[in-house]
């Protein structure tokens, strides 16, 4: 590669062009984890959801667990990095498509969950055949099909530019990289389509992601089941996937960070500004929680209070102060300084994050179906082998797909960069100015950057 | 850059056709699907102004997420030679 520009940021294309140990070290202990989920799976298949955990009146326990929370990491990607873009933030420019992949990779593992949890995938042609459009759970459907549709679309658009860069330098899977490059070769007019494109997607990603985790949220609130039926489940719902959001995408970046040496672009200030982000986010979650339970607590609701005291003092007790002590307590411990050590301390609150959204979705599930409004009796879900599989599995599988993405694509946007580099120091010290008083506002600008190929 | 595209091209150039091909195929299959529970609730009487409400949301979506998709393809192929 003797082009002086893509010296200078071979450390992008590191991860296509060279394999280490550690990539096929990756796959077999991913492997394991696929292959004990398969078994799983192939086991559950053949004798029916009776080998799991679920029974009446929990029939929804690992699975819908699972898919709640894979969907609601997705809102890492598409939504955080549509909002980066149109605010223009500078710094997003290094973590948007790895925010991006996470999204399209999670929609696919969490639409899944729905069909392990189905038992028999052959009934999923009911749904074609007969689905019915006042169910939320064909809302949700939809919403998930337009949002994964929508996601690709959003990551594959910018990663055109940087698949051609690959073609023309990489010199290998040439094939695949010509097919996916569109063609491109960086004239104004591609420029043009493509800047447009972008700009169109972004706009509408932000309200097709809300609505896909509103429709989650209707799944539960539309019942009457205590605990459930609540009007604050929309918001409560995005907001949790938008913070859980978030938190993935740190655990993320500090890896690939850390794994591809990748610390000259993704700098402590990166993890701070996210920390900040998942700071706020964290109040926002606790503030709704409180909410939420409060209205519960106060109506005093015969059965809303079984669930209600199921959580804070019967059997869902571990689960639900570990929830509040990873989600809100420990993080907040992190958080709140951020001057020094911002990687190490966003990093460790993510991670608490990540746990306690997973204990959250299964706090709002399975307590309220084991203290159920109809006249079954009370029952406690207690996994089996098969869930525990199935959810290793999935996360296996996410992570399969995000380490594969990587060793085929950049997952630092190289053109972004660059354009960070060329156009857009010059475009924010601009901008600034027009932010200041007694500057005069230039006209808009028509903006066709170049973007380097 | 004259004479006839080398089989690599040919071959580069179906695979692209191949993706929007699919592309308008999925999105179509979406659109019939949701035109089928409207004309299956519609027969029923099984309350078609739900499908109806929501395919009006869903399937413009869907159709502008197919337009974005497909005038990039068409224009970065049509677009790529001017430099």
């Amino acid at each position: 590669m003797p082009d002086p520009s893509i010296q200078r940021d071979a450390a992008l294309f590191a991860p296509i062009a060279q394999t280490g140990r550690g990539f096929y070290f990756t796959l077999v202990v991913l492997g394991i984890a696929i292959l004990w989920g398969a078994v799983a799976y192939w086991t559950q298949f053949e004798h029916g959801l009776g080998v799991t955990g679920l029974q009446q009146p929990v029939s929804w326990g690992f699975y819908v667990t699972n898919f709640v929370f894979f969907i609601g990491i997705s809102h890492a990607g598409t939504l955080i990095s549509a909002i980066l873009r149109l605010s223009k933030a500078e710094w997003r420019r290094p973590i948007t498509r790895m925010a991006e992949v996470i999204t399209v990779m999670v929609l696919f593992i969490g639409a899944g969950q729905i069909l392990v949890d189905l038992g028999r995938p052959d009934r999923m042609l009911n749904v074609l055949l007969y689905g019915r459009y006042q169910s939320p759970l064909l809302w949700d459907a939809t919403s998930i099909s337009a949002y994964l549709f929508a996601s690709t679309i959003y990551l594959y658009l910018p990663l055109i530019p940087d698949i051609a860069i690959l073609r023309d330098h990489l010199g290998k899977h040439r094939f695949l990289y010509a097919v996916l490059a569109m063609g491109w070769t960086g004239t104004e007019r591609q420029q043009k389509i493509l800047n447009r494109a972008i700009a169109i997607l972004a706009i509408m990603v932000i309200p097709i992601a809300i609505s896909v985790h509103t429709v989650v949220s209707f799944v539960f609130s539309m019942t009457i089941q205590p605990a459930w039926h609540s009007s604050i489940f929309g918001p409560y719902f995005v907001a949790g996937a938008i913070f859980s959001g978030i938190a993935a995408l740190i655990v993320a970046m500090a890896i690939i960070r850390r794994i591809h040496r990748l610390q000259a672009y993704l700098k402590p200030v990166h993890f701070r500004y996210l920390g900040y982000l998942l700071l706020v986010m964290t109040l926002l979650w606790f503030y709704l929680t409180f909410a939420e339970y409060l209205t519960g607590y106060y109506g005093n609701e015969p059965e809303e209070m079984k669930v209600f005291w199921s959580k804070f003092t019967g059997p869902f007790w571990p689960t639900f102060w570990a929830m509040v002590a990873l989600n809100f307590v420990i993080p907040m411990a992190f958080l709140v300084r951020l001057q020094h050590h911002a990687v190490g301390k966003t990093v460790a609150a993510s991670v608490c994050i990540v746990a306690g959204m997973w204990l959250e979705r299964f706090n709002i599930i399975v307590p309220t179906l084991s203290n159920p409004r109809l006249p079954f009796p009370v029952a406690t879900y207690w996994p089996t082998w098969i869930e525990w599989g199935e959810t290793a599995g999935s996360f296996g599988l996410f992570i399969l797909f995000y380490v594969l993405f990587v060793k085929f694509f950049p997952i630092i946007s190289i053109w972004e960069i660059r354009e960070g580099r060329e156009v857009g120091l010059k475009e924010v010290e601009e901008r600034l100015l027009t932010y200041l008083p007694d500057a005069t506002e230039p006209e808009p600008a028509r903006r066709h950057t170049k973007v380097p190929t | 850059m004259n004479g006839r595209p080398s089989p690599f091209d040919r071959a580069v150039r179906a695979c692209q056709w191949a993706i929007a091909s699919l592309t308008l195929v999925f999105i179509t299959s979406i659109v019939l699907w949701i035109a089928h529970l409207i004309r299956t609730a519609w027969r029923l009487g099984d309350v078609p102004s739900a499908s109806i409400g929501i395919s009006l949301v869903a399937i413009p979506v869907f159709l502008t997420l197919l337009g974005v998709g497909l005038s990039v393809f068409w224009g970065l192929l049509r677009g790529g030679d001017r430099r």
